[in-house]
């Protein structure tokens, strides 16, 4: 894991955001993993960025908690997330990465209704993350490739993002020579 | 002369999210030359699309295309995978170290961009008159203007960037247009088979910007005055 002091902040706020419900805190701190994600492209970084925005939509959904499965879900979760912040503490890698895949498993792991949506807000928040990290720059398909989605997903998704459209800096040709090159192509 | 538009999976998705297949279909028709998908495009677009229920149709449709000789297989311009899968090695290698944030190379593109890339090249030495097709910006910004995208990558990491500024020069000479400019192709030759001209164009152009194509407001506006 790349940055693991900033992580480990991210992580330690999260924890307390996530006790005083403070979804949009969580979004925020989601943010902030980007950019280590984008540059290293570490899998444990960009777990971690999935992992902190899905904990804002899941604090967000109260109806979650009324599913029988909620309690042991989320002390279990919380818990999780605990030993990663104490793996990182220690230092130990194998630990670090052990505990992040563990947060995953025990999605998978979880019963009835409370099981499928956890894993749309996963799958969601893997969509969200990789539209960030398109929108930092990455391909389309490389980024498809670090979240494990695919393109069609993330290009649906990226397609409604204005800052990936209408940044300045994307624009470099000018309409009219483009078109012309399409035409140019079409003509016998 | 032998002509050819090289399309990257992004671009088919954007046709394909919109039900666009008959505006393909026909844009085909009205070219004299071959669309090229090359392999690493194909596994974006067919091979594992169709292993995801939702997906799955929209695959089924694409290969279908494929089937009916809308797209053909580099093969079919005489150019073997061996010299695509090398020169795709090679652009992967070069894009994927140009630029370094906090000492670190920056992984920017993957497989199926870099084999655009590498077609085009080979078609180009061919003399075989070509373009991509291409909706994602980070292919088309490394080749028209690398520098926008350090300053893209130094805005929103919010980090200097260094480059490897005798990369940018491997980068030149690529033709690039999108799924919008495919689109207004289609329009002006009158192969878009829905009535209210009026709106249509803007309701074209921007179906395919909400899925997925880089293209600006002011650019789609531009595109309607002309």
């Amino acid at each position: 894991m790349k940055e693991t002091g900033n992580i480990l902040n991210i992580l330690e706020q999260s924890r307390d955001a996530v006790k005083k419900e403070d979804v949009s805190k969580l979004k925020d701190l989601s943010d902030q993993t980007i950019h280590t994600a984008s540059t290293s492209q570490d899998p444990d970084n960009i777990t971690v960025a999935v992992i902190v925005y899905s904990l804002s939509k899941i604090i967000e959904r109260k109806r979650y908690r009324e599913y029988p499965e909620w309690n042991n879900f989320y002390k279990t979760y919380i818990y999780n997330i605990e030993n990663v912040i104490s793996a990182i503490k220690k230092n130990d890698e194998e630990k670090i990465s052990q505990s992040l895949r563990s947060i995953r498993a025990e999605i998978d792991s979880i019963s009835g209704n409370l099981k499928r949506d956890i894993q749309d807000v996963f799958r969601k928040a893997s969509i969200n993350k990789a539209s960030k990290i398109y929108e930092h720059g990455i391909s389309m398909e490389q980024t498809a490739k670090l979240l494990g989605i695919t393109v069609w997903e993330l290009a649906s998704y990226a397609g409604q993002n204005p800052e990936i459209s209408e940044t300045n800096l994307q624009l470099t040709q000018d309409i009219k020579t483009r078109i012309k090159l399409a035409v140019d192509m079409f003509r016998d | 002369m032998v002509k050819a538009i090289i399309f990257d999976s992004s671009t088919i998705i954007s046709f394909a999210m919109n039900g666009l297949y008959d505006e393909l279909k026909s844009l085909k028709g009205a070219f004299d030359g071959k669309f090229v998908i090359t392999k690493d495009v194909k596994r974006e677009i067919i091979e594992r699309p169709i292993t995801i229920k939702r997906f799955e149709l929209e695959a089924l449709k694409i290969k279908q295309l494929l089937d009916e000789g809308v797209f053909v297989m580099p093969e079919d311009l005489g150019v073997n995978e061996m010299e695509i899968s090398e020169k795709t090695d090679k652009y992967l290698d070069t894009a994927n170290t140009t630029f370094m944030a906090r000492d670190e190379k920056m992984h920017i593109i993957d497989l199926g961009e870099a084999s655009c890339l590498a077609l085009s090249e080979i078609l180009t030495q061919a003399k075989v008159k070509n373009v991509i097709a291409i909706d994602e910006r980070t292919t088309r910004m490394l080749a028209e203007k690398p520098e926008n995208l350090r300053d893209l990558f130094q805005r929103k990491l919010h980090t200097r960037i260094n480059t490897k500024k005798e990369n940018f020069k491997i980068f030149k000479g690529f033709n690039f247009i999108r799924s919008t400019e495919l689109i207004y192709i289609a329009y002006k030759k009158g192969l878009i088979k829905i009535s209210d001209g009026a709106v249509v164009l803007d309701a074209l152009l921007y179906s395919l910007k909400f899925k997925g194509c880089s293209i600006s407001d002011a650019e789609i506006n531009e595109i309607k005055k002309l």
